[in-house]
C-alpha cells in the first residue's frame, strides 16, 4: 500500500478500534554517513528505515505509541495498544487534534540530485577536507573528517481530514583536527549542513576554520577575575538564544516556569535585539510546510525592537492559553510526541562590520567557545565558561581559555549595546556578532 | 561525523525521552521473555521474532567475503513505556515498538556498518552487504561457528516490567506528585516523568560468539518548580536501576519527590556566587559526573587509537594525586551503568582506570582494544542497532577513601560546597570541562552557609586530579545519561565526598 494510504487507513482503523480522534505519523529515512581518518575511510555506515507514531484521543485523554515493525499485524497490535493506554492518562478539555488544512509553501527541500551523487565523489570530498586543514604546519592530528546525508519523508493523517506529506534532504561534511605545542594540545573542527548538495561551502573554506580555530588559541592566558565587555561570535550565539527559545515556549509560559512569562508586550532587552522564528525559509534547515502535527508554518517575530511580541504554540498549548496554534509543534521523528519548538530561530541583522565591534572594545573578551546550559529558562540565571580572544584597545592581544563568566538575562539583554551585520541564515539557529556591556568574567 | 560532543546531564525532559527512546530490534525468545506474551486483554506484547543460528552465520559469512578480519550482528527489540504526570495530570503516555538489526565489518582501521529495520534472511544478507563495502581483500579471516553460551547475569528482576498493570505505574507517580505538593506551599508545579524498557539482544560474530539476554530498565524523575524571593528554581531529583518493577519497594517514590521539592525550595534563597578560584568540597554521590567527563571520557582509548587523547602515552605513569583511585565497574548488580556484557558481547567487569594515582587502564572496545594492543575491557556500547558499538563508561566512579566527610568540610576554611551538579561536558583532546551545579553554597569557617545560584565550575583534567586531596569514605552513585558522538546511554556516576583544591569557579559577582 502506498503510504499515504497506508496512513489514512490506520486513522479509520483507530477509531474502530475505540478512539475518538486519531493521527497517524509515517516517517521513512535513508541514512549515509562517510568517516575519514588520515586519508583512510575510516567507517561507512549507510541504512533506510521507517516507522509510524500513532496518537489517539478517547473521551478527551490521550496516548501515543509507535513501532518500526510495518507489518500489518504490528501496526494493529501498536495502535490498539495506544487506544488502551489512553484510559489511563487524564481526560481534559483542551486536548484537540488541528484542522488546520492549508500548507505553507517552502521552497528548496529536497534536493534530487543528492542521492545521485556518487559515493567516491563524497569519500573525495571527506579526504580533502582533512587533507586541506592539516596543511597548516601547527596542525599535528586529525581526529577525523566525514560526510553525510540523510533524506526524509513524512505523511501525516488525522481524523480532522488533514493528509499532508513533504521530503526533505540534508548533506554535511566537515573536519575535526588537533595543534600541538609541546604538551599543549588545541582542537578545532568546522563542518556545514545544507539542504543541497550544490550549495555546501568548499572544503578550503570548512578546512580552513577547523585550522584556524586549533592554533589560534594555542599559548592561552588567564586573565584576572574582572568586569569587561564580551563579543559573542556567531558560533556561540545559542549561549543566548537557547534561553530565549526555551522560556517563549507557551506551555513553559502557562506553568509559569519561564523568565519571560509575564513580559509579553513590554521591554525585555535592548531596542537592537530583534528575535525571529521562520518555518518558512527557501532551503532553510529548520523550515518545514507543516509543524510536527500539520499546521501550517509561519514567520513570526518573538522580540522585536526590544519588546517581547509572541510565544510558541502547539494546537493543545495554544487552546489552552486561548490562542491560535503558530505551527511550533515540534517533532524529532514518529517516535517523538509533539512538543514545542522553533524553526530557523534567529537574531536578525545589526548594521556595524563585526570588525568594527572589536575595533571599538576597549577592554573585553571575543567570545568563539562558550560551554555549559545557556541561560536557565526557570529564572534567567546565566553562567557558563568561556574561550576565546582577549582584545585590548580595539585589538586582539592573546587567546584566552578556562575563564567562566556569569549574569542574568535581562542584565545581558540590556547591555546589548552593538549588533554586527553579519548574520548567516544557512544556519537554522544564529545571530549575528553582537557586544554585551560589562560582564562579570572569572579567572585569577 | 567526527564533531566530538560529550555531554552528562539537563537534558529537557522530552529530549531525553527522545533519545531514551531511539531503538531496537529483534529476536529470540529468551525464557525470560515469554512472560511478557501474557498481557490482559490485548494483543501480545511482542511478535517473538526468531532468527535461526544458520542465518546469522550466513550473515557473517557474507559480511567477510570481500575480506576483512571481524563481523558481528547485533539484533535488538525494545518494548517501551514513558509517561508523563505533569500539572497533576496525565497528559500521555507512549507505549513504543522498536527492533531491528546492525551488521559490522572490521577490516585493519576501517569499520563498514548497516542496519535494518526488518528482520529476515534476506534484509541481513543485504546490510552485510552493504557493510562489507570497506573490506580489504588482502586480509580476511574464515568465521567461526557460532555457539551458544552462558554468562553471569548481574541484573535480577522479581517483579518483571510486562507483568505490571499500567494502574501500578500510575499509582508511583500520583504518590511522588502528592508527596512533593505537600512538602511545601512554595512548590508551584510538579512533573513526574516515567519510562520503562525491556531491551532483548542477541549477539552473533565471526569469532563464534553467540549470546542474548533482555535487559529490563526503569527512570523515574520528578522536576518540582519552586517560586517565592522573587525567582524561580527548578528542582529535580532521579532514580534509575536495571531491575523490575520492584525498584519501588527498595526505594519511595516519595523520598525522590521530596528530594527534589527541597531543592526547589531551598534554592530561592540563593545568592550570587562569587567568581574565580577557589577550594571545591563535592558532596557525595553524582558529583562522580565530573569524573565521568574530565577523566573518563578522555580515558576512552578510541581518541588514545588517533593519539588525540588528553592521555595518550600516559600509560603508567602517575596522573593525579596519591589519593585518588578511578574505577569504571559495569558488574555492579542492577545499576544502571551494569549490563551482562557489552553491546558487543565482551563481559562485564571491574576495570581500575587510575590506581592511587597511576593510570592502569583505558577503556576499550573490540576496534580500540585493536588498534592500542589493550584486554577488551566490556565497554562497547551502543545506544541502539542503528549505531555502531564506541568505548563508553558503565558505572564510574572515585572509589572511597579514608576521610571523614565532615572532616573534609571542616578543614576547608574557604570555598565552594558543591551538593549537586545539574552535568558537564568535556573537551576530550584538550581535557578541558566545564560543569553547571544545581545547588552549592558558600565554605565560610569550614562551615556551609549560604546557597549561591548556579555557578560554573571550569578546568584542565590533569590538573583537577592532582588536585584532589581529600577523599571520604561515603561513597555513592546517581543515575545519568551520557552522550557521545551522537549517542546517549545510561550511565551511573559516583564518588564519596571529595576536596579539590583551586577550581575556577564562575559566578556573576567579584569576591567580596
Amino acid at each position: 500500500m502506498e503510504k499515504k494510504e497506508l496512513s489514512e487507513s490506520l486513522v479509520k482503523k483507530c477509531l474502530e478500534k475505540g478512539a475518538d480522534s486519531s493521527e497517524v505519523f509515517i516517517e521513512s529515512s535513508r541514512n549515509l554517513s562517510v568517516e575519514v581518518r588520515n586519508g583512510d575511510i575510516e567507517t561507512v555506515q549507510e541504512a533506510s528505515s521507517s516507522g509510524v507514531g500513532f496518537r489517539v484521543l478517547k473521551n478527551k485523554a490521550m496516548a501515543f505509541s509507535y513501532s518500526n515493525d510495518m507489518s500489518e499485524k504490528a501496526l494493529e497490535n501498536t495502535l490498539t495498544r495506544a487506544v488502551s493506554f489512553a484510559e489511563s492518562t487524564t481526560p481534559d478539555e483542551y486536548n484537540v487534534l488541528p484542522s488546520e488544512k492549508g500548507e505553507t509553501t517552502v521552497q528548496g527541500l529536497y534536493d534530487p540530485e543528492l542521492a545521485k551523487v556518487s559515493m567516491d565523489e563524497k569519500i573525495k570530498m571527506a579526504k580533502q577536507v582533512e587533507e586541506l586543514a592539516m596543511q597548516d604546519k601547527r596542525i599535528t592530528k586529525s581526529g577525523g573528517s566525514g560526510f553525510s546525508e540523510s533524506e526524509r519523508e513524512i505523511f501525516l493523517t488525522n481524523s480532522n481530514g488533514l493528509s499532508k506529506s513533504y521530503k526533505t534532504t540534508v548533506c554535511s561534511f566537515g573536519v575535526y583536527v588537533v595543534a600541538e605545542k609541546g604538551e599543549q594540545k588545541s582542537s578545532g573542527g568546522e563542518y556545514c549542513n545544507r539542504r543541497f548538495y550544490k550549495d555546501l561551502k568548499s572544503p578550503q573554506e570548512v578546512a580552513e576554520k577547523a585550522a584556524k580555530d586549533a592554533y589560534k588559541m594555542l599559548d592561552p592566558r588567564m586573565v584576572k577575575t574582572q568586569k569587561a565587555d564580551v563579543i559573542f561570535d556567531p558560533d556561540v550565539a545559542s549561549a543566548i538564544l537557547a534561553g530565549v527559545r526555551s522560556a517563549v515556549n507557551g506551555e513553559r509560559v502557562l506553568q509559569g516556569a519561564s523568565f519571560l512569562g509575564d513580559k509579553i508586550d513590554q521591554r525585555i532587552g535592548s531596542e537592537l535585539i530583534t528575535i525571529i522564528d521562520d518555518g518558512t525559509r527557501a532551503k532553510g534547515l529548520g523550515s518545514q510546510p507543516f509543524d510536527g502535527e500539520g499546521v501550517p508554518t509561519q514567520k513570526r517575530m518573538i522580540v522585536e525592537n526590544g519588546v517581547l511580541k509572541g510565544f510558541m504554540y502547539n494546537t493543545i498549548v495554544a487552546k489552552r492559553a486561548g490562542q491560535k496554534s503558530t505551527g511550533n509543534a515540534s517533532r524529532g521523528g514518529y517516535r517523538s510526541i509533539p512538543g514545542i519548538g522553533p524553526h530557523n530561530f534567529y537574531m536578525a541583522n545589526g548594521d556595524t562590520p563585526p570588525q568594527e565591534i572589536i575595533k571599538s572594545t576597549k577592554k573585553g573578551l571575543w567570545l568563539k567557545g562558550v560551554t555549559g546550559y545557556g541561560i536557565n529558562p526557570v529564572n534567567g540565571h546565566f553562567s557558563g565558561g568561556a574561550s576565546g580572544f582577549w582584545i585590548e584597545n580595539g585589538q586582539v592581544v592573546f587567546p584566552v581559555k578556562g575563564l567562566t563568566f556569569a549574569g542574568t538575562a535581562f542584565d545581558m539583554l540590556n547591555h546589548m549595546d552593538v549588533v554586527g551585520n553579519d548574520l548567516d541564515l544557512n544556519r537554522s539557529f544564529t545571530a549575528p556578532t553582537f557586544r554585551i556591556k560589562n560582564m562579570q568574567i572569572g579567572g585569577e | 561525523m567526527s564533531m566530538k560532543r560529550y555531554f552528562v546531564g539537563d537534558i529537557p525532559r522530552r529530549k531525553f525521552l527522545e533519545l531514551s527512546l531511539k531503538g531496537g530490534a529483534v529476536l529470540v525468545a529468551a525464557p525470560s521473555m515469554m512472560s511478557l506474551l501474557s498481557c490482559k486483554g490485548i494483543p501480545p506484547e511482542k511478535e517473538v521474532l526468531t532468527v535461526g543460528k544458520d542465518i546469522l552465520d550466513k550473515t557473517i559469512s557474507k559480511a567477510l567475503e570481500k575480506g576483512g578480519e571481524f563481523a558481528d550482528v547485533y539484533m535488538e527489540h525494545r518494548i517501551s513505556r514513558e509517561i508523563l504526570l505533569e500539572e497533576n495530570k496525565f497528559k500521555s503516555g507512549v507505549y513504543g515498538i522498536s527492533q531491528g538489526a546492525g551488521v559490522r565489518v572490521i577490516s585493519g582501521d576501517k569499520t563498514g556498518f548497516a542496519y535494518t529495520d526488518e528482520v529476515t534472511e534476506e534484509k541481513l544478507l543485504n546490510a552485510a552487504q552493504v557493510a562489507s563495502y570497506v573490506a580489504d581483500e588482502s586480509k580476511s579471516v574464515q568465521p567461526i561457528n557460532i555457539e551458544s553460551e552462558e554468562r553471569p547475569s548481574y541484573i535480577t528482576v522479581e517483579v518483571p516490567l510486562g507483568e505490571v498493570a499500567d494502574q501500578k505505574r500510575l499509582d508511583v507517580m500520583n504518590r511522588a506528585n502528592q508527596a512533593a505538593l505537600d512538602y511545601d506551599p512554595k512548590i508551584k508545579m510538579v512533573s513526574v516523568s516515567y519510562y520503562d524498557e525491556v531491551r532483548g539482544r542477541t549477539i552473533a560474530n565471526s569469532q563464534g560468539l553467540y549470546l542474548s539476554d533482555e535487559l529490563p530498565l526503569m527512570f523515574f524523575i520528578v522536576q518540582t518548580l519552586g517560586a517565592g524571593n522573587n525567582t524561580r528554581h527548578m528542582g529535580r531529583e532521579r532514580l534509575s536501576k536495571h531491575m523490575g518493577f520492584e525498584m519501588f519497594d527498595q526505594y519511595k517514590p516519595e523520598d525522590v519527590a521530596r528530594k527534589a521539592a527541597r531543592e526547589s525550595v531551598d534554592m530561592l534563597e540563593a545568592e550570587d556566587c562569587p567568581a574565580g578560584m577557589m577550594d571545591v568540597v563535592m558532596q557525595n554521590g553524582w558529583g562522580g559526573v565530573l569524573v565521568h567527563e574530565a577523566v573518563g571520557h578522555p580515558l576512552e582509548a578510541d581518541n588514545i587509537a588517533k593519539k588525540i587523547g588528553a592521555f595518550t602515552g600516559k600509560l603508567g605513569q602517575k596522573v593525579a594525586s596519591d589519593v585518588f583511585t578511578m574505577v569504571d565497574d559495569g558488574s555492579i548488580p542492577n545499576m544502571r551503568g551494569t549490563t551482562n556484557f557489552d553491546d558487543e558481547g565482551t563481559q562485564m567487569k571491574r576495570n581500575v582506570l587510575i590506581n592511587n594515582g597511576v593510570l592502569e587502564k583505558y577503556l576499550t572496545d573490540i576496534l580500540s582494544g585493536k588498534q592500542i594492543s589493550m584486554e577488551r575491557t566490556g565497554n562497547g556500547r551502543r545506544q541502539t542497532f542503528r549505531h555502531i558499538p564506541i568505548p563508553r563508561m558503565t558505572n564510574t566512579f572515585i572509589d572511597k577513601g579514608s576521610d571523614k566527610p565532615e572532616d573534609i568540610l571542616s578543614s576547608t576554611k574557604q570555598g565552594l560546597y558543591v551538593q549537586s551538579l545539574s552535568g558537564g561536558s568535556v573537551n576530550p583532546t584538550t581535557g578541558v570541562f566545564n560543569f553547571t551545579c544545581r545547588e552549592a553554597y558558600l565554605i565560610e569557617d569550614g562551615k556551609k552557609t549560604v546557597p549561591v545560584k548556579g555557578a560554573t565550575l571550569i578546568g584542565n583534567c590533569i590538573d583537577i586530579i592532582s588536585n584532589i586531596d581529600a577523599v571520604g569514605d561515603d561513597l555513592a552513585f546517581g543515575p545519568g545519561i551520557c552522550g557521545k558522538g551522537g549517542q546517549a546511554c545510561e550511565v551511573s556516576a559516583g564518588q564519596p565526598t571529595v576536596r579539590i583544591r583551586r577550581i575556577n569557579v564562575g559566578g556573576s559577582r567579584a569576591r567580596s
